[in-house]
């Protein structure tokens, strides 16, 4: 097929009438390349009337669709900005699918990359993966150009090549622009990537954990291509031996240290051995190595996930379902079945499937002591969920937002979870599986169930899963680390990038916030009921400050013990000597499940029994009646879902104004003590708050807030046609989610 | 008991903060109730009081029995224990060391009483009394086979759990509780009306209704047209179902548009018409000289209007009644609501269905049913609130699906009854004083469990609240706790405010002169009622989401029975308390500074003033 879009990816194609402040607002990122467009279309707001409908210009640049109008948004009273996408954008690689219909010559058609369009088209669809659906109307446009606009849209939105996705344009200018330092961004200094040795020996001093150490042998990607360059093994596996066991794991994957609980436990993931007749020898050594680790010498504890979970497709399938239920369909004839038809995409199943195995996975590392090891064909698919979330329940560290990033660097993004695969940022949907919307889902219902535990809001957990559909940053782009420096490093060489020492190029980080949002919008990350470590809190009447427990992590090294010095473990009784029958020397197996099931009960049902410490370990209700849906995430679009003035957010609003207060008089006494009499007040800049107390401000809900804030389903979600016939005529009653194959063929 | 006056402040303190009936397996709970008891005790001389029986008690409240027993406890197995008998309450204490499980439940809650196993029956505790609760759970007791040790307890447990059938009073009688409240003077309906604006021009209150001789089941004061005379009301009142005519319940303080509640009118097979109803029917509607029609709401699904004419019911025609619209609202029976209560108890006692949890909640359809209440009532609100039209609401008799829908819209348009007071009144005027029928519905102290008049038609009113306070965190003043303690006490018996079908019959009996009211306990400690985040705003409709998509099982209410599901205070709410807290002390504190630095420094003009100078926005917010 020939390509339709005559535009290709060198050619600067200039934006017409740069001047235009309302163009400047809608194109503020670099190097973003306007590929085609088309003026007086109409953009369909609501469902059921057209008279709010916008009159505008559509464009589709290289990173996204832009619908420019000088409208005012009706009904909308807030609209949450990103510095990156205008109210009415689309990012290309949120793009699910493009339906255009012609609706005289009753005609629709799925475009695909590089596809013909026989007929004029009278109307666009753009379904999005965060569950937009987006409708344009070409009534008074020019035929050939809005054929063309759909045509780029269709082009643009499914690159055959990891290479031409925006973030490769915007980072080669950068560096060309800059002489080839790797300044791209302002990133996130606090957050650690895990991209280096010392944030691996940081992670390891924080945890206290002895035994182990961080292993180089895969620097420049030596052993393994899906693996970080470094890592973290137990101290008494020599580099030689790993490079020997790597080959029998699959992708050479070999174990990886996640975490150390205080009582010396660790969480360790890894592949499957697929060379059998080495297997029952390498899982000894590496058992007996994590038992050497663990200053107790305890046994370890493995979990398959494969076997107890469900797998990427089945969660995939679930996903589709509950999208289909959500938004696709029409919102009265889902209402009589909601419940069941709820139960039956099996989503919240798999959602309480996740936190049930985690806690389980809590009660072996923290009262039984053991060492746990989780073990998965790839170990990067299950395992970045199952790793993250016993993290999260275990160490406070992680329910902060600095924690929470550095853990999703740490076992998503490093670990080498593919997201350019299971995001299908290349639309190639066989790979594809929503892994880190469950692991996001999971975190909310912790949050839901311990509001006061966690650092962050909602509204931080659904912009981030925003966030991996915004094809600018590197962080949700790749299948490893050591893609990106591949796929970079090509590039570089393709465009005359001189890298220097750099591996790769330095893409921005979704963790560097400014860039999609002003210090004023990222307050809304912030989640009013965050107990911090150094906040106090009264407790029968009188304020007292939170004290570090015992097992909390602190950053300072823990003394050893006594039987461990510098890795070396003087028990002879506990080395098993090579080629000493290995049988005897095999750990103990598990106590049969009965009775650890009875443990589990017991630890579950003792632990629920007390009030939670919110610095300590949290554990997940996971009965029917506690794992809830997302509203905020599935029904921010769905107009019918919002309840005007209400929800969550109306006692966040009040939650913050006072905890803004109390910050404010927290300084103000501050200041007192520290011998000023000036009592001035802290400026606004430097309140956490979204919501503050302000003089002018009058008491009461803002008219502005809605449950969906701060999001808005106005024009987000059109699901039957405005003018004409409904699209649902022209798909014969189809209640499936638009699927290639189901259209395909009807050009 | 000599001694009840004396310790009757603190043992209702106690009360309050227990809910009655509540499971405590809590080993300070049992501390703090037997401490100060224990002082009390022993600063009496002379009187010999076995520790072990230190049970709550109301003044009074007197004790009956006692015995050893096990409780055979769903969620922890067996525990012995000693139960005490009072006329009031049935209370537990576990004899065993490893637990201080509490068993508190007043005997009105109590269904139902069987025997369970017989002198011969074998197996381990099979033998003992099964007890059926109207609040979701069921008691079992476990008792020795010899002697027929259980038949005192049947008898004492029946006597005092269904007075009605021994001739005895309810316990709401004998109760001596004072409180310094009086709960009776909450509702005022001629204060109520003025506050509405009534009389006005347009509506007259009258008082035909003085000794209930037009309809005794109504209040005796009632607002009517100003256009209707007394004549009329009475023709009006032959045709429809038990006198229950159109009466006002609320007026939009702007538009002047009405609610207005009655029961059906009495068509009949034949489709008999009275003109006086119909020219009635059209005087409501010129109250709005603007309006051209009536808008009337049949509570119930078309069906059942249609086959209500067989028993001389139905419904407005269009022919008869040419200046109104009429429109079912699909809202089922009390028979309906009653059946999908039990399936709900059979999912969640003492068991959470896990399996295929949310198909089991859909499956008893309770959700359902609170949608349309909800559904229902949101229509006429939106009618009302824009001003389309007043507003007719009626289902069979005007006492169940009526008042449901009539207080809710009420709830949504008038923000005045989401206050703790407001409730109050709301439910005293659209439910007590217009004779929902309380008796019939709960059967207090009334042995006939299986009576078809039984149906949780208040508690399904209380439901569709707290979805509303779910769906609004800020717009209510009352908390959880205020809703969950109205329904404990809708069974107790402990107070006089839900006995009775009806306004007469509580004057015949006496019943504010003879009982506590409720409100009384409430109102007298109000903060632990209150909602933290309750904004007050005048004049804003609440609309709630009627949506599946919103609407919650009321697990706290629901399963609280179980301690596997946990009902921990609500920790948004807690924090938030502990934030004010610590903004007290930190003003408090700085205050302190400021008088310290002004102490230091002599010269007036440089000292502060006070906090409200300091910290100007600090303070004006709240």
């Amino acid at each position: 097929m020939t390509p339709i879009i005559t535009v290709p990816w060198d050619e600067e194609h200039k934006l017409p009438g740069l001047q235009s402040q309302a163009i400047k607002r809608c194109f503020p990122v670099d190097r973003e390349i306007v590929v085609n467009e088309v003026s007086f279309v109409r953009k369909c707001i609501a469902t059921d009337t057209s008279q709010y409908d916008l009159w505008g210009k559509l464009i589709c640049s290289n990173f996204k669709i832009s619908f420019i109008t000088d409208d005012p948004m009706p009904l909308q009273r807030f609209h949450y900005r990103n510095l990156l996408l205008g109210e009415h954008d689309v990012p290309l690689t949120c793009i699910e699918q493009i339906v255009t219909v012609n609706d005289h010559k009753r005609k629709q058609k799925v475009l695909g990359p590089n596809q013909k369009l026989k007929f004029n088209p009278t109307e666009l669809i753009i379904y999005c993966k965060d569950f937009r659906i987006v409708r344009f109307r070409f009534d008074e446009s020019g035929p050939e150009s809005a054929k063309k606009v759909c045509l780029a849209i269709a082009h643009y939105s499914q690159p055959t090549d990891l290479q031409l996705l925006f973030a490769f344009e915007y980072v080669g200018k950068k560096y060309h622009n800059s002489g080839g330092s790797g300044a791209v961004g302002g990133s996130n200094q606090k957050t650690p990537f895990f991209e280096t040795y010392s944030d691996w020996d940081r992670e390891i001093k924080r945890t206290g954990a002895s035994g182990w150490r961080v292993c180089s042998i895969n620097e420049g990607y030596m052993i393994s291509t899906c693996l970080p360059e470094y890592f973290v093994v137990p101290s008494s596996l020599a580099d030689q031996d790993l490079k020997i066991f790597s080959h029998s794991f699959v992708g050479r994957r070999m174990p990886l240290w996640c975490w150390s609980h205080s009582n010396g436990s660790a969480l360790v993931r890894m592949a499957l051995i697929k060379d059998v007749l080495q297997q029952r020898k390498i899982d000894q050594r590496i058992c007996n190595a994590i038992t050497k680790s663990h200053p107790q010498r305890s046994d370890v504890y493995k979990s398959d996930l494969d076997k107890t979970l469900p797998n990427i497709q089945e969660i995939q399938a679930a996903f589709v379902k509950l999208k289909q239920l959500c938004v696709n369909e029409p919102f009265e004839e889902t209402e009589e079945k909601w419940l069941s038809s709820l139960e039956n995409t099996r989503w919240l199943e798999y959602v309480r499937a996740f936190l049930k195995h985690s806690a389980e996975l809590v009660y072996i590392l923290e009262s039984r002591h053991l060492s746990v090891v989780l073990q998965e064909e790839e170990g990067r698919d299950l395992s970045c969920i199952v790793a993250s979330l016993v993290q999260v329940m275990l160490d406070p560290h992680f329910r902060t937002i600095t924690g929470f990033q550095s853990l999703i660097q740490k076992e998503w993004v490093m670990a080498g979870y593919q997201f350019l695969d299971r995001c299908n940022h290349l639309k190639r949907s066989e790979k594809e599986s929503p892994l880190f919307l469950l692991f996001l889902d999971a975190t909310w219902q912790l949050l839901e169930q311990y509001p006061a535990a966690f650092e962050f809001s909602e509204t931080y957990l659904a912009v981030l899963y925003d966030s991996t559909r915004i094809s600018l940053f590197g962080t949700f782009l790749f299948n490893s680390p050591h893609q990106r420096v591949k796929q970079s490093t090509e590039f570089a060489i393709s465009k005359n990038i001189q890298l220097g020492d750099e591996k790769g190029l330095k893409f921005p980080s979704v963790w560097d916030w400014s860039l999609q949002f002003t210090a004023k919008d990222r307050t809304l990350f912030h989640n009013p009921l965050y107990i911090g470590k150094s906040t106090p809190c009264i407790q029968n009447g009188s304020v007292k400050s939170f004290k570090r427990t015992k097992k909390s992590y602190s950053s300072t090294l823990r003394g050893m013990p006594g039987s461990l010095r510098n890795g070396i473990i003087s028990d002879p009784d506990l080395v098993p000597r090579r080629n000493s029958l290995i049988l005897k020397a095999k750990p103990d197996p598990p106590p049969p499940p009965t009775s650890q099931d009875h443990g589990a009960e017991q630890y579950f049902r003792e632990w629920f029994s007390k009030p939670a410490d919110l610095h300590g370990v949290i554990l997940p209700h996971v009965s029917g009646t506690h794992v809830k849906l997302w509203k905020l995430c599935y029904f921010r679009w769905v107009p019918e879902a919002q309840i005007h003035l209400g929800g969550f957010i109306t006692a966040f609003h009040k939650l913050s104004l006072l905890a803004d207060e109390v910050d404010a008089l927290s300084r103000t006494l501050r200041q007192h003590r520290a011998g000023s009499l000036d009592a001035g007040h802290a400026g606004p800049d430097e309140s956490r708050m979204y919501f503050r107390v302000s003089a002018h401000a009058t008491p009461g809900t803002p008219d502005f807030l809605s449950s969906a804030f701060p999001f808005s389903p106005v024009g987000n979600l059109c699901r039957r046609s405005i003018s004409g016939t409904p699209l649902s005529k022209f798909l014969s009653g189809a209640k499936i989610w638009l699927s290639t194959e189901t259209l395909a063929n009807e050009d | 008991m000599v001694n009840i006056t004396v310790i009757f402040s603190l043992q209702s303190l106690f009360l309050v903060g227990c809910v009655p009936g509540c499971l405590k397996i809590c080993a300070n709970v049992m501390s703090f109730l037997l401490t100060p008891l224990f002082h009390f005790q022993t600063s009496r001389d002379g009187v010999n009081w076995d520790l072990s029986e230190a049970v709550p008690r109301l003044p009074g409240e007197t004790r009956i029995t006692d015995k050893e027993v096990i409780y055979i406890c769903p969620f922890n197995g067996p525990i012995k224990g000693r139960v005490y008998i009072t006329n009031y309450r049935l209370y537990l204490r576990s004899l065993e060391t490893d637990s201080a499980l509490i068993l508190d439940v007043p005997l009105g809650v109590i269904s139902r009483i069987e025997k369970m196993g017989g002198a011969t029956s074998r197996g381990e505790n099979s033998y003992g009394l099964d007890i059926t609760c109207k609040d979701m759970r069921n008691l079992r007791f476990a008792l020795k086979q010899e002697g027929h040790s259980r038949r005192d307890m049947f008898e004492i447990l029946t006597r005092y759990a269904f007075p009605l059938a021994h001739s005895l009073p309810i316990f709401a009688f004998l109760n001596e509780e004072k409180f310094n409240v009086d709960g009776w003077t909450v509702y005022n309906p001629v204060e109520e009306y003025r506050r509405q604006g009534l009389p006005n021009h347009h509506w007259r209150i009258t008082f035909i209704n003085k000794c209930y001789e037009l309809c005794d089941t109504y209040p005796a004061l009632l607002v009517v047209p100003y256009r209707a005379s007394d004549d009329d009301l009475r023709r009006v009142a032959t045709f429809r179902s038990r006198n229950r005519i159109p009466v006002l319940s609320w007026i939009h303080p702007e538009n002047k548009t009405v609610i207005v509640r009655c029961s059906q009118p009495l068509v009949g097979m034949s489709g008999k018409r009275n003109k006086d109803d119909e020219k009635y029917l059209d005087v409501i509607r010129e109250t709005n000289r603007q309006i051209s029609k009536l808008t009337i709401y049949d509570a119930r699904p078309n069906v059942n209007a249609v086959a209500n004419k067989a028993t001389g019911g139905g419904y407005e025609s269009d022919d008869a009644y040419h200046n109104a619209e009429l429109f079912f609202l699909d809202i089922h029976n009390i028979h309906v609501m009653r059946e999908s209560l039990k399936k709900v108890k059979d999912i969640v006692y003492p068991n959470v269905e896990e399996s295929h949890w949310l198909s089991s909640l859909e499956s008893t359809h309770w959700l359902e049913h609170i949608k349309l209440v909800l559904t229902g009532a949101i229509q006429v609100a939106d009618r009302v609130s824009s001003g389309k039209s007043s507003v007719l609401v009626h289902c069979s008799d005007g006492w169940d699906r009526t008042a449901q829908l009539t207080s809710l819209a009420m709830l949504m348009l008038d923000s005045f009854y989401r206050s703790i007071e407001g409730f109050e009144i709301l439910v005293q005027k659209e439910w007590i004083s217009f004779g929902h029928k309380f008796a019939s519905r709960i059967g207090h102290g009334d042995k006939n469990h299986a009576d078809a008049d039984r149906s949780p038609i208040f508690l399904q009113f209380i439901d569709c609240v707290w979805q509303m306070s779910k769906q609004f965190p800020t717009a209510f003043e009352f908390n959880e706790r205020f809703l969950i303690t109205i329904l404990d006490h809708l069974y107790s018996c402990r107070f006089g405010t839900f006995l009775y079908n009806c306004e007469s019959a509580r004057e015949k009996q006496k019943v504010t002169e003879r009982t506590v009211s409720l409100w009384s306990l409430i109102n007298s400690n109000k903060d632990k009622f209150k909602n933290p985040f309750y904004t007050k705003e005048i004049n804003r409709v609440l609309y709630p989401v009627a949506s599946m998509r919103h609407l919650e099982l009321w697990v706290n209410y629901y399963i609280r029975w179980n301690p596997r599901i946990k009902q921990q205070p609500n920790p948004v709410e807690q924090r938030y308390v502990e934030l004010l807290a610590l903004r007290d002390e930190y003003i408090q504190r700085l205050e302190e500074l400021q008088l310290a630095s002004s102490a230091k420094l002599p010269d007036p003009s440089t000292s502060p003033a006070g906090p409200s100078q300091m910290m100007p926005h600090v303070r004006t917010h709240f």
